[in-house]
């Protein structure tokens, strides 16, 4: 079906209209980084709050402590710490990253990656960035009621997010506003998958793709199935709230039936594991287009990596078992599970391989985006390898709600992403905004947040190995924990440096916006569609649409002979 | 087919994927409750009388079947019309039919905060209800750009009747758990 309904849409000439309910896939890929950018440094706020109070227990956050905690003279109190620990998990997940790595990234390069003039619902990715805003508008909200904003943990697990756990109106807003979400997220990944599958431009294969869009169309679809089944245990859970259900709360079996806390985290699971690949899939894509194009040749085993991913995909649906070896579940379910997530090493070794392959003898360019995707490369093979003494019944019995999982999962879906999604910035800032980032700032904010980053994750890996269990206000008052002092000491001030180096890249990224050199049409010298077109590109992307020839990793191909060691997309293959 | 009708289905596809996971995610719930209770309803509760969910399974059923007839004399846009026009009467009939079970249940004595079983039944059919309002809401945008001038009108039709087979579909198989079984 490629080919597609490309209509030119006449241009918008209001202020209202081009920048606010704009239609644009362009400018609804702003929006989105933008809110993403304000919910990560809100997040990230959140996690400084949180390390400081584990380094220096009972001592006045500096600055602003006063400000936030007045009646406790600045001082974390408990109760704010468990909210703070809720919320900066829920902002990360839902509120930064997928509106930078999905709604933002998804938007912008789906549709100038394919050769296609928008996306197929130009309505409803409005809607869907307003629904997004809306969520984030009740979120903000919750965090200014009298009673906090919800504390049970990103996870919500009943009891503790019944009003048994949470009398405050914070847990039943943060429900309202994850469906919310979901909605967005929803309307979102209709829209993807419809145009990955009929908008791509005339002679473009699903295997011609740049496997970013691979990346973005299977997190698309897992979105679209799973998320609702996110957004069906938020209504229950709401119900239970507001008009006084039992459906999470245990009850007299015989009497009034029974109603099950432990079903929440069957539903919140079913979603949760395929979420956290919906997170990391287009960072995967982003990455193994990335290595390909900076190492100047192509991408090794591409179609390798893309069905590798697919088979994630399928596999992400069936291990969320996982999550739950704790919860008294039947021996042959775990072992069961932990068959399953064993199996996901294959394609993930798969493609991994695939990404040395690509490095391998190649004439590496270390610009900036090529740092953080080998960065990301790095911490992932240290994510993975973690995850299995997590998928390991035996060894998770004793790890669960450890810090090991702490630093397990932020080494995977938090560090992974987040230079995945630098990388992403780097790399589409000039095509965005047709400006260059400052390159030595760039790789500056690098270093600075790979140590910090490290540092962070590591040093969790290390405590948790030694027992220190998360989501505990003062873990010192045990007397076996207090030799981690100085390790969390470590971890904090490693925090500290790695958010002290975001102001860089936020510098970087405002002042190159306003004084940065102007971009050339393909800064990168690559040859995938959205180069091909001045940067930025105009309204209705192609004047043409393109006509797909070759694949999207032709570099380095010896029989070029015009001077170039690259060929767009639209040039029929160079043969010798 | 033309482009419009398979970028439109397949969007209206996915959204049904989405529907049938929110749903088939209520009905696992209701699976296991079921099964792990050792009374179904639990000792004390009378069964539900079925009369008005027998009726609302009907009235949506006939609702499904005028809206395909819609299609079906597309080609007569007076008949089609006042089939639409039906469709979207026994949809608003089907609503009212649900609040008169509500009421029903409410004077029986089974409130919300009974327990597990009027949870499911009160629940389960809001939900199913709010989906209802919004195809009812997708049905009256059908009928105001129900003119034979509109473009692409065979695929919005299409489209909406879809979702609202979806619906009534959801419908007869809560009916038949929650109710029959």
């Amino acid at each position: 079906m490629s080919g597609g309904f490309n209509e030119i849409h006449p241009e918008p000439t209001t202020f209202w209209s081009k920048y606010i309910i704009s239609f644009d896939h362009k400018v609804i890929a702003k929006q989105f980084l933008w809110y993403g950018i304000f919910f990560l440094g809100l997040g990230g706020m959140m996690a400084l709050l949180i390390r400081w109070t584990l380094a220096y227990p009972g001592v006045p956050f500096p600055v602003i402590g006063n400000i936030l905690f007045p009646d406790s003279a600045g001082i974390v109190p408990p109760d704010s710490y468990a909210m703070l620990f809720t919320m900066h998990g829920t902002i990360m997940i839902f509120y930064a990253i997928t509106p930078i790595l999905i709604g933002a990234f998804g938007n912008y390069c789906i549709p100038l990656m394919i050769g296609a003039r928008d996306m197929a619902f130009p309505m409803l990715n409005m809607l869907s960035f307003w629904f997004a805003f809306l969520s984030g508008v009740v979120l903000l909200i919750s965090l200014g009621l009298p009673l906090g904003a919800a504390a049970g943990g990103w996870t919500s697990y009943p009891t503790l997010s019944t009003l048994i756990g949470q009398p405050g109106l914070g847990q039943t807003l943060w429900s309202l506003a994850i469906f919310l979400f979901g909605i967005s997220s929803t309307m979102g990944a209709v829209n993807y998958v419809t145009t990955v599958i009929t908008l791509r431009a005339p002679g473009m294969g699903y295997f011609d793709m740049p496997l970013t869009i691979w990346g973005l169309w299977l997190t698309a679809i897992l979105n679209a199935i799973f998320v609702p089944v996110l957004g069906a245990g938020v209504i229950l859970l709401m119900l239970d709230r507001v008009f006084g259900t039992t459906f999470f709360l245990a009850g007299a079996s015989a009497t009034a039936g029974n109603g099950d806390p432990v079903l929440f985290q069957h539903v919140f699971w079913i979603f949760g594991h395929p979420e956290v690949y919906i997170l990391i899939l287009p960072a995967w894509g982003i990455v193994s287009d990335l290595l390909s194009f900076f190492s100047r040749k192509p991408a090794f085993g591409a179609k390798a990596t893309a069905l590798a991913m697919t088979a994630v995909t399928i596999l992400s649906t069936l291990v969320y078992g996982h999550h739950m070896f704790t919860t008294q579940m039947s021996p042959l379910l775990t072992q069961s599970f932990m068959t399953l997530t064993m199996t996901i090493s294959i394609p993930s070794a798969i493609f991994f391989a695939n990404w040395l392959g690509t490095i391998w003898k190649g004439s590496i360019r270390f610009d900036s985006p090529m740092l953080f995707s080998l960065g990301v490369v790095f911490v992932f093979g240290l994510g993975g390898l973690t995850g299995l003494h997590l998928g390991t019944v035996t060894t998770d019995l004793y790890l669960h709600d450890t810090y090991f999982v702490v630093g397990h999962f932020h080494y995977t879906m938090a560090a992974s992403v987040l230079l995945g999604g630098f990388a992403g910035i780097y790399f589409w800032f000039p095509k965005m905004f047709g400006k260059m980032m400052n390159e030595m700032m760039a790789k500056i904010h690098f270093w600075g947040t790979m140590i910090g980053l490290n540092g962070v994750f590591f040093g969790m890996l290390m405590v948790g190995y030694g027992g220190m269990h998360r989501r505990i206000y003062n873990p010192f008052i045990y007397e076996s924990l207090q030799r981690l002092i100085p390790i969390n000491t470590f971890i904090t001030l490693s925090a500290i440096m790695m958010g002290a180096f975001q102001i860089v890249f936020v510098i970087n990224f405002f002042y190159s916006l306003k004084k940065g050199p102007k971009a050339s049409q393909n800064p990168w010298e690559v040859g995938t569609l959205e180069w091909t077109i001045p940067s930025p590109p105009v309204h209705h992307n192609y004047d043409v649409i393109p006509v797909v020839k070759c694949g999207p990793h032709e570099l380095g191909n010896p029989n070029l002979k015009n001077g170039r060691d690259f060929q767009y997309q639209t040039e029929e293959l160079v043969q010798g | 087919m033309r482009r419009s009708e398979i970028q439109h289905g397949l969007g209206m596809t996915m959204v049904l994927i989405s529907g049938t996971m929110l749903f088939a995610t209520l009905l696992m719930g209701y699976a296991i409750y079921r099964t792990s209770a050792t009374a179904w309803p639990p000792m004390g509760t009378e069964p539900v009388n079925v009369v008005l969910p027998l009726l609302s399974t009907l009235t949506i059923l006939f609702s499904s079947y005028f809206m395909h007839q819609t299609r079906v004399q597309f080609a007569d846009h007076k008949k089609a019309k006042m089939n639409l026009d039906t469709t979207l009467c026994l949809g608003i009939l089907f609503m009212g039919i649900q609040m008169l079970f509500w009421n029903e249940l409410k004077s029986s004595g089974l409130l919300v905060g009974s327990g597990i079983f009027s949870s499911v039944l009160y629940g389960f059919t809001w939900i199913h209800a709010a989906h209802v309002v919004l195809g009812l809401c997708s049905l009256v945008w059908l009928r105001l750009v129900f003119k034979p001038a509109t473009r692409n009108l065979d695929v919005k039709l299409l489209n909406v009747e879809k979702f609202w087979h979806f619906l009534g579909a959801v419908w007869v198989i809560m009916f038949l758990t929650l109710f029959v079984l």
